[in-house]
């Protein structure tokens, strides 16, 4: 209990202090003003622009010291108040921005860890099973180019082949489709995610099941006639989960950015897109919330790989 | 009642005219990058119904590949060749699909380190209760009973608790009698010991031992153990085999080989002779030299380079297997202990004051 107390306690640490690093460098290394208002912001001879100047100076607390207008935002943020676009007519709010496009990118993520979970496993077992052979070997080489190919390649490529050439999948993501329908419009995308994600599990548990195999325990259950599949199954390959659940997590990162490239090639309006956008406009709320929500994302995760280590080992739970 | 099925293979257990198991010129090579290592080289034995077999030797000597070759649990890359006959029925050239039907079932093993030998991850009903499942189709609940019983075999206090209990939450000691319970599960014919007290405390090796041998006579159960200590051959095997250098280098029941052995080697191994009626825990004694190349052993004699008595012959000519007093004794020795050459040899090195003679050791 004491534990997971901590846990949380540092959980909220860790998100206030990315936001703050996040506000600061926003805030410091852009104008604020000038992004708010465009050129308007340095029109300061005209009164009507001096006008529009001190009118947007008040609504985001502009004046005050860097620390308040973080704790204002703060406030706001936590209330479920993620404030306005800055830029065009700051419509949407952010929050109906994120609410609309997070799903899609969160359902892209699902997919394609799944998928990559689904391919990594089986392809790992099969090839720690006889490590060193010819398919092995075969399969090393695999990995390390699925590994190797940039993720827009990929994306170009599979698009190309199998959306384009062989009409496999659709082309399009359509907004308004079923919910159905839009899962197998991004099944190509995740497909994209997921192959260079589980050749690295591949990789990770490929060689834990090999260790694993050697184990002492694995010679016991032999002895005792437990069959080959089974001993893969139910004594080694739960042993040589580990890194394999750690990386699982921390690959969530790195799919994000991946995302973002998938996003844009398969035309799937998700956060992923919304962030490139932002950046490119220095819409801080927008850039802000992503990176809170991204933030927060690993807060979870890292709790939940906790839980699962705990779920597996139960040497964790006792200690 | 006699018979079962394993696989396709008929084991008869009350009919074998024969021993239970006989090993006859049982090699175990590993192809390795130096070159082949003969680990196990034209091992014979044989072992009956019940009988207890101690297998002694120093590190690196072949004790645990002999034992995991016999049983047939070898990693991928080692070539066996020669016969074992189990219950009247090759088995070394069945392939792993069939020999597991033999293992846990009539054969099952326990090994040196009860740390690492049980899934860690798993609880330990699961783990005895899954041979009884696989072998014997039990049904959940007579598994779980049967499991309970077999933990009180093994004297295991609070046996329905401990179902439930991971190998972590039980010590050293509670861990290998776990591990025993999973070999015994099943009612094996032969039950192989790898060392199985070496990483446990003294106190806690007698009672393992005590066990073992309970359970070896309750179940008429051959057991084959492979030790390091001299007071658990004195006092738990009934035939002793010496291995030195993968070959087995002398073979008796243990009181002729305590009371008469013949190898130089075999006795510089067992300097320290525990008392038979008061088995002590006895290491074997270390002896000078390095045990021999297993990719080029030596020619001649094996123990020759490290021998005290070793004449020309020894380096040139391979000794035998030959037949001592008792027809059960075998030693492979050209001038074995007492012969005149021997004698002859003990007294000149005693008189110059060489260190391998032991000055006490007089057998
Ligand atoms: N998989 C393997 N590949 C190559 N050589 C091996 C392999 N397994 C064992 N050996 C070699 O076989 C020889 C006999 O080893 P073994 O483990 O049987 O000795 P041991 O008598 O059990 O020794 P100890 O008393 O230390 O347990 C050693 O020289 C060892 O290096
Ligand atoms: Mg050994």
């Amino acid at each position: 209990m004491r534990y997971w107390l901590t846990r949380l306690g540092t959980s909220v640490l860790l998100l206030l202090t990315v936001s703050a690093l996040a506000f600061g460098a926003m805030n410091i290394l852009g104008d604020p003003l000038f992004n708010i208002l465009g050129p308007v912001a340095l029109d300061v001879d005209n009164p009507e622009s001096v006008e529009l100047i001190q009118a947007a100076e008040e609504q985001y607390n502009l004046d005050d010291p860097l620390p308040i207008r973080w704790a204002l935002w703060l406030g706001d943020f936590v209330t479920g108040d993620f404030g306005v676009q800055f830029s065009e007519d700051g419509e949407p709010p952010v929050r109906d921005l994120i609410s609309e496009r997070l799903p899609r990118t969160l359902q892209l993520l699902v997919m394609a860890q799944v998928l990559a979970a689904l391919i990594a496993i089986p392809w790992a077992l099969w090839t720690a099973s006889r490590p060193n052979s010819k398919v092995d070997r075969a399969s090393t080489i695999t990995s390390f180019l699925f590994i190797a190919i940039p993720s827009f390649a990929l994306a170009v490529m599979l698009k190309w082949a199998l959306s384009i050439k062989l009409s496999i999948f659709p082309l399009a993501y359509v907004t308004n489709d079923t919910f159905w329908e839009r899962s197998f419009q991004m099944l190509l995308p995740a497909i994209t995610l997921a192959l260079p994600a589980a050749a690295i599990y591949q990789r990770l548990l490929r060689t834990d099941l090999i260790t694993t195999l050697q184990e002492d325990f694995i010679l016991t259950a032999r002895s005792k006639g437990v069959s080959r599949r089974s001993v893969l199954f139910k004594h080694a390959l739960r042993s040589s989960l580990f890194s394999f659940v750690t990386i699982f997590a921390i690959n969530t990162g790195a799919l994000i950015g991946g995302a973002l490239v998938v996003e844009q090639i398969f035309l799937i309006p998700g956060l992923g897109r919304a962030i490139v956008e932002a950046i490119l406009r220095e819409d801080f709320p927008v850039v802000l919330a992503i990176v809170m929500i991204i933030a927060f994302a690993f807060v979870i995760l890292n709790l939940i790989v906790d839980l699962i280590y705990s779920l597996i080992d139960p040497r964790v739970r006792s200690s | 009642m006699t018979s079962r099925e394993t696989g396709s293979v008929q084991i008869s257990r009350a009919e074998a005219t024969e021993p239970l198991l006989v090993v006859d010129n049982l090699s175990t090579h590993f192809p390795t990058e130096r070159g082949v290592v003969r680990a196990v080289d034209g091992v014979s034995l044989s072992i009956k119904r019940g009988e207890s077999l101690g297998i002694v030797g120093e590190s690196g000597s072949g004790k645990t590949v002999l034992s995991r070759s016999i049983m047939g649990l070898l990693p991928a890359a080692a070539i066996r060749s020669g016969s074992v006959r189990f219950a009247g029925t090759e088995i070394l050239d069945l392939p792993a699909k069939r020999m597991r039907h033999l293992w846990g079932a009539e054969m099952a093993m326990v090994f040196q380190n009860p740390l690492n030998s049980l899934n860690p991850l798993m609880k330990i009903g699961k783990q005895i209760t899954e041979p009884l499942k696989l072998h014997l189709n039990m049904n959940r609940s007579h598994a779980k009973a049967t499991a309970v019983r077999l933990l009180k075999d093994v004297h295991i206090p609070e046996a329905e608790q401990r179902l439930n209990q991971y190998p972590h939450e039980l010590s050293g000691g509670m861990r290998q009698r776990v591990m025993i319970a999973i070999a015994l599960a099943c009612g094996p014919t032969v039950l192989f010991a790898d060392e199985p007290t070496t990483a446990l405390d003294v106190t806690v090796q007698s009672q393992i031992l005590d066990v073992i041998n309970e359970q070896r006579t309750d179940r008429n159960m051959s057991v084959i153990l492979v030790t390091h200590d001299l007071g658990v051959v004195a006092g738990h095997t009934d035939h002793v085999a010496v291995m030195y250098g993968g070959k087995l280098v002398e073979r008796a029941p243990t009181r002729t080989l305590f009371a008469n052995m013949k190898m130089p080697y075999t006795k510089s191994l067992m300097r320290s002779i525990p008392k038979l009626d008061n088995p002590s825990h006895t290491r074997l004694a270390t002896i000078p030299g390095r045990p021999p190349d297993l990719v080029n052993p030596p020619d001649g004699c094996r123990f020759a380079p490290r021998c005290a008595y070793a004449q020309d012959r020894c380096h040139d000519e391979e000794p035998p297997l030959a037949v001592a007093d008792d027809p059960d004794h075998y030693y492979a020795c050209w001038y074995p202990v007492g012969s005149p050459e021997f004698e002859a040899r003990d007294a000149e090195l005693r008189a110059a004051g060489d260190p391998r003679v032991d000055a006490g050791a007089t057998i």
